[in-house]
């Protein structure tokens, strides 16, 4: 992989909001490259890179990490501007696991060595990273995993699968919770590793989704041996590690981003089908634009608190929840306005704005990854609700 | 009906649909629809000449048009076991064709599968008119059609339009064919006409038109019933937490819900059948076919968006099956009218019919 010599940012935060946010966005709409606004489909390395190292070499690429470690050591409020800012623009999202996990993650349990040898190849491009999390009989109940490292020596030894593992076909690296103790309670066995893809042993078969992406992959380790430097945390530390993570990407998923862009490409298709001024049409519509306004005021509540500095409770779950029933009840909505055009496996026209089964069919998984929403649901109703049983 | 009448009628429907399944089975892989997929025709020639020597397009054509005059009730279960199958074959549209060209050679012609006519009826989306812009006076067709399901496949054309219907060649000259894919596999094709050669024939596609949705209702409720049987089964036997996932009780809720949409949309489909096959006339007949078709995409498409949730990550996958119903699904619930569409007309008929 090719990789860019990134560049020391300088420090943005004495801007004052509204600076920093025109900062951002003239930076943006001089530098995203725009075939890759809004793409339908989750983009490859191979299409994104472009982006990646401009924002490497600008040294943007990793907002949230501190300017000793190379990042823009943003405050919280500024961090939410320039991802507002991305939004707006239909900023695509690039390979980040490694600016988002992985990055943040050693900065605040890994070892020196650890930060020093990984942070600048994230940096730099060079390290691209997946998560293997979830197994074929591990998803949403993710502690009881199998996979499984043995310790030899300085080495630890892997076998067994992950699955579903988003973009392991671009990946170097694979951050990886493994077992490491079967006696123990199934959250205390666990350990977090990290893992180079290509150490012999280790192979990939993508998945094609039923959007007809190979977006996600089974990843097969047969005897995979790695040094046991690579463990971030401690043995059998793993789960809490993981759960350092999450809260993080709860927040991003109850973002009304996705509801807003799909509400005006709504709006887009009803213009085009003619129904725009129908009196149901406007009914509808208006009721799905109310339920964004609602989404973003919540949100907004969320963010709060991340400025604050405080930490989020178990009720951001909702977000979750509203926002990504929101986007699939709008697809839901052009799939009947379509009409006979919703039966199309292209856009319609050869026109990406008019594309209504493809992001019906893109909506479909947000409701199952990252915890599906019956897992939220139940997080409210006992962490939040303190039901019974 | 007399209750022995009634029971002939049941017995007969469950002969029709056992018949079905050699051809269009309800179990068992769908290797053969993947194969077909995004590839053209879309559909196997040869299976559909052996549903055409199983008589199925010509179920609803009388006796001496070489049909075995059947019923709507007869009909539709085969098209539910065809939606349960998903199989590509084009039975709905090419049973259309034969219908209005009944005692025709052509008719003939599609019924032993020698030909496959297909009709091009629609010239805009959300619609049932028929008739449109097209002229095909003097011989010569002029217009657009759309959506016009499977037509890489066809060949020739039933066109309708403002000086009744026509048959059109495919390979005619003045005739442009093009396709494009649909989320099944198959394809719809657009047919622009100008100056192409074309023969009048009598009759006209309004009755054949109500039958296909009303089939494409009972197409819906086979693709709904099988995937809600293949999600229970995962319910059932896939473990998290240590049990069938199916054992937490907002899953058995969600199922019991789904449950209550498939029988909803089977009451609907299979009363609206016997009710044209008891002589239902009228807007009343138009309301009853609209009430099945609304129910029959709505359901459908809830059945197939909760199959692919209540798999989880499997379900987000070409490779396991759910994802090929919703895909289906998503191809019928808006053919021969979306559920707005026949909402819209229900409202406007049911007024003064006994279906309001
Ligand atoms: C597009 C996509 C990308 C993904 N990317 C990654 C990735 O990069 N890395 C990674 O590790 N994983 C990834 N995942 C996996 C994802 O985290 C899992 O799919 C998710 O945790 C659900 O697990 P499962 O698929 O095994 O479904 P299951 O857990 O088997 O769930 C099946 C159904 O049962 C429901 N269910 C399960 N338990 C309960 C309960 N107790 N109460 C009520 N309902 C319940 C679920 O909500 C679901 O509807 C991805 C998934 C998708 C769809």
């Amino acid at each position: 992989m090719t990789a860019v010599t990134p560049h020391q940012p300088e420090d943005l935060n004495h801007l004052s909001d509204d600076a920093f946010r025109q900062h951002i966005r003239q930076w943006i709409e001089a530098n995203y490259p725009p075939e890759l606004r809004n793409p339908p489909k989750r983009l490859h390395w191979s299409e994104n890179q472009v982006w990646y190292f401009k924002l490497a070499e600008q040294g943007w690429l990793c907002p949230s990490w501190p300017r000793e470690h190379g990042g823009m050591g943003l405050s919280a409020g500024k961090q939410i501007i320039m991802v507002e800012e991305y939004e707006r623009h239909g900023v695509a999202r690039t390979n980040d696991h490694g600016i988002l996990m992985v990055g943040p993650l050693l900065i605040a349990h890994g070892t020196q060595d650890q930060r020093d040898f990984f942070l600048p190849k994230i940096l730099a491009g060079e390290h691209i990273w997946c998560q293997g999390y979830s197994e074929p009989n591990a998803g949403s109940d993710l502690a009881s995993l199998r996979t499984e490292a043995v310790a030899d020596g300085d080495d630890w030894i892997i076998n067994g699968s992950k699955i579903w593992t988003t973009l392991a076909n671009d990946a170097n690296w694979i951050f990886l919770l493994v077992r490491t103790d079967k006696t123990a309670k199934k959250q205390e066995g666990i350990t977090f590793l990290l893992v180079p893809m290509d150490t012999p042993g280790i192979t990939v078969r993508p998945i094609w989704t039923i959007d007809l992406h190979d977006e996600f992959c089974e990843v097969f380790f047969d005897n995979v041996r790695v040094p046991q430097k690579w463990t971030v945390g401690a043995v059998n530390q793993g789960w809490t590690m993981a759960k350092a993570l999450l809260g993080h990407e709860r927040i991003y998923l109850g973002s009304a981003k996705l509801s807003q862009y799909a509400l005006d490409r709504l709006k887009t298709l009803a213009d085009r089908m003619g129904v725009a001024e129908d009196p149901d049409f406007i009914d509808r519509y208006t009721r799905l634009k109310l339920e964004i306004a609602d989404l973003k005021s919540l949100h907004a509540t969320y963010v709060d608190v991340v400025r604050r500095g405080e930490e989020l409770g178990p009720d951001v779950s909702m977000l979750k929840v509203i926002q990504t029933e929101l986007f699939q009840k709008i697809t839901d909505t052009m799939m009947e306005v379509a009409g006979e055009n919703a039966a199309l496996l292209e856009p319609m026209e050869g026109n990406r704005e008019l594309n209504p089964s493809g992001l019906f069919l893109q909506a479909r998984p947000s409701t199952i990854y990252g915890g599906s929403n019956e897992i939220q649901r139940n997080i409210l109703a006992k962490n939040v609700l303190r039901l019974p049983g | 009906m007399s209750a022995a009448a009634s029971d002939d009628r049941a017995e007969s429907v469950r002969l029709i649909r056992d018949s079905a399944a050699g051809l269009a089975p309800r179990t068992g892989d769908l290797r053969r629809i993947r194969a077909l997929r995004f590839e053209d025709p879309g559909f196997d020639r040869a299976v559909w000449k052996q549903m055409c020597e199983m008589g199925w397009p010509g179920l609803r054509l009388p006796e001496e048009a070489g049909g075995s005059a059947l019923g709507m009730a007869e009909y539709c279960a085969i098209a539910e076991e065809v939606g349960a199958a998903l199989a590509p074959e084009p039975l709905v549209s090419a049973t259309m064709a034969a219908r209005a060209l009944a005692g025709t050679p052509h008719a003939t012609a599609i019924l032993t599968g020698e030909r496959l006519i297909l009709p091009a009826w629609q010239e805009r989306p959300n619609t049932l008119d028929t008739k449109g812009d097209t002229t095909t006076a003097g011989g010569k067709a002029n217009g657009r059609k759309i959506f016009i399901p499977q037509a890489a496949g066809a060949d020739a054309f039933l066109v309708s339009g403002k000086d009744g219907l026509a048959l059109v060649e495919r390979d005619a000259p003045g005739v442009t064919l093009t396709t494009e894919r649909t989320q099944d596999g198959g394809n719809f094709g657009t047919l622009s006409l100008e100056n192409a050669p074309c023969t009048p024939v009598p009759g006209d596609l309004t009755e054949a038109l109500e039958e296909a949705a009303l089939a494409t209702a009972a197409s819906l409720l086979g693709v709904m019933d099988r995937v809600f049987a293949m999600t229970v089964d995962y319910l059932k036997t896939r473990v998290q937490f240590g049990k069938p996932i199916g054992s937490f009780q907002a899953l058995q809720h969600r199922a019991a819900d789904l449950k209550i949409q498939v029988s909803l949309s089977r009451a609907s489909v299979e009363s609206v059948a016997a009710a044209l096959d008891n002589g239902l006339t009228g807007p009343a007949r138009l309301a009853a076919i609209s009430r099945a078709k609304a129910r029959a995409s709505d359901s459908g498409m809830l059945v197939c968006r909760q199959a692919i949730q209540l798999h989880g990550g499997i379900g987000y996958t070409d490779e396991a099956d759910p994802g090929l119903f919703l895909r289906k699904a998503m191809v019928l619930c808006n053919l021969y009218g979306s559920a707005t569409l026949h909402r819209t007309r229900f409202a406007t008929l049911a007024v003064d019919s006994d279906e309001g």
